[in-house]
């Protein structure tokens, strides 16, 4: 056998590289995150498998109408999944809690603040606009926002974003509470918030998307391919008239589009890519306007407790910074261990509803600064 | 061995289960033979079934549905037929309730009528917004009577149990 057959059968080994074996070690702690920890796994698992799949020598996968590639053309570049994935949450959301409370959109708002201070961060970093813009999209804490609108702005930082954006959503439960704690008193976090069961129509269930689709979409023109899938979805669920829809774009569509998503990502990460010193800068980033997402929906909380005279309780801010349901139950957990009759997991709700509205139209705000089209 | 008679639209039908498992079931009509498993098995709003016979039928120890060996949780029919079958009183009558503090499905029920509790301790989980929550008793004392049964749909304000008055 000469040397050169031997070199073709072996090209495999010879084609290893140190950035491929640490990206691979990479993607056994995203496995490892995923499967025996717990965190986000129908997320985590696929980007780990996509991320090990792109970094195997000479992958086939992510050659020329290799599947990752495929996939990655198919849904990532073109934003696809990301919006399919969206109507799936819009079926799954109930805006019930909102409706009834409406000035719970206030906190959504607040929630989102973390974005824009990222952004100033990452640029006093280094970043470029787009970059920065990108990074602080994290502080939406909202996974398809992210992933839409850093595969707009900076689809080079796609890998590290959408796993910063993932992984610190898993660690709502964590990072919250202590937040929460650190800025109210005891007696604020006392303060009963009584349900107030007020009947929301059938008719307005049914408008609310319409309305809020055709006013942020004039408002905010870039927001309006996910406020319109998002607004799409819970049309669907609320009017009751398309079941069989319904179900399909909560369940099959969204889990067959995760897989598609989650393992597109995971081929993005690739060593020269991902081993970078930016990538600590983003994952380092993505706490901080998390946690500053927090910060500003309690601190705005307790302005509205003041102007309202005592009757908010400052932890629903909290809620407001999206991560729908996860942020709500963790307001409705901190709450109760202080005072086991107090319920403020409706309250919560609204403002995680909010929440999830307002990172949108923040998304669309950034694309519109940014003039991105 | 458990025998129900039957009495459907004027036909007797004499009815044996067979308890083999804790879910699956040998039942017996007339001479047919059948293997029933049990997927499930929950109260339904305002269903208290407890059969008023007249003549009472076997010891006091098999005076228990067929049914309820599959049951983990207390259910009024073991607790005691009588306290299950009085009717539910108008809101307002008796001691001070315990209300549902929000829309919701209870999930699982601690106590039982006659039941002296301490402030705090857990009634029942009340699944809302499909988050397990946490009901606990707002004062102490002894459970008159337990209004709602495990998997019923509960709207805000529906009372959970009422207290004796003490």
């Amino acid at each position: 056998m000469d040397p050169g057959t031997l070199g073709l059968l072996m090209q495999g080994l010879t084609h290893v590289t140190p950035q491929s074996v640490v990206m691979m070690a990479v993607a056994m702690v995203l496995l490892y995150l995923g499967i025996a920890k717990g965190y986000e796994p129908l997320l985590l698992l696929p980007i780990g498998a996509g991320c090990l799949l792109a970094n195997l020598p000479l992958s086939p996968l992510i050659a020329e109408d290799g599947m990752l590639r495929v996939l990655y053309d198919m849904g990532i570049k073109n934003e696809l999944f990301p919006l399919l994935i969206f109507i799936g949450i819009g079926a799954l959301t109930d805006f019930g809690p909102l409706l009834e409370n409406p000035r719970l959109v206030l906190l959504g708002a607040a929630g989102q603040f973390g974005i824009f201070l990222t952004l100033l961060l990452a640029l006093l970093l280094g970043f470029s606009r787009p970059e920065a813009a990108s990074i602080g999209i994290i502080g939406a804490i909202d996974g398809p926002t992210s992933i839409y609108v850093s595969g707009l702005l900076a689809p080079h930082l796609l890998g590290p974003i959408t796993v910063a954006a993932y992984s610190y959503m898993s660690l709502v439960p964590i990072i919250l509470p202590p937040i929460m704690k650190l800025l109210t008193t005891q007696a604020e976090r006392r303060i009963r918030m009584p349900y107030s069961q007020r009947v929301i129509s059938r008719r307005t269930r049914i408008l609310f998307p319409i309305v809020v689709t055709v006013v942020v979409g004039t408002l905010v023109p870039f927001a309006t391919p996910l406020i319109g899938m998002l607004m799409l979805g819970n049309l669907m669920k609320e009017s009751g008239a398309v079941e069989r829809l319904t179900k399909a774009s909560a369940q099959e569509i969204a889990n067959t589009v995760t897989l598609f998503l989650g393992l597109a990502i995971g081929s993005t990460m690739v060593g020269s890519e991902f081993l970078k010193p930016s990538t600590l800068a983003i994952l380092v980033l993505g706490i901080v306007a998390f946690a500053v997402d927090g910060i500003a929906g309690v601190l705005f909380a307790k302005l509205l407790n003041r102007l309202s005279g005592g009757k908010v309780n400052p932890l629903i801010g909290a809620a407001g910074i999206s991560a729908f349901p996860m942020a709500a139950r963790v307001v409705q957990r901190v709450a109760q261990e202080e005072d086991f009759e107090n319920f403020l997991l409706m309250h919560a709700m609204g403002a995680n509803a909010a929440g999830q509205v307002a990172s949108v139209v923040a998304g669309g705000v950034l694309l519109a600064l940014m003039g991105a089209g | 061995m458990r025998r129900y008679t039957l009495g459907i639209a004027g036909r007797e039908f004499v009815i044996d289960v067979q308890e083999i498992d804790a879910d699956r079931f040998e039942v017996a009509v007339g001479d047919q033979r059948y293997e029933v498993t049990l997927a499930g098995d929950e109260d339904l709003p305002d269903a208290t079934i407890t059969p008023a016979l007249a003549q009472p039928q076997g010891s006091p120890a098999l005076s228990r549905s067929a049914a309820s060996p599959a049951r983990t949780r207390p259910t009024p029919a073991a607790s005691g037929a009588p306290a299950a079958a009085t009717s539910r009183p108008a809101t307002g009558g008796g001691g001070s309730s315990l209300n549902a503090p929000m829309p919701g499905v209870i999930l699982e029920l601690y106590v039982k009528a006659g039941d002296t509790v301490a402030r705090g301790q857990q009634i029942a989980v009340l699944d809302a917004m499909k988050m397990h929550n946490f009901i606990g008793a707002p004062r102490a004392g002894t459970i008159a009577e337990v209004c709602v049964a495990a998997g019923q749909a509960v709207g805000h304000g529906d009372a959970i149990v009422r207290f004796a008055e003490s």
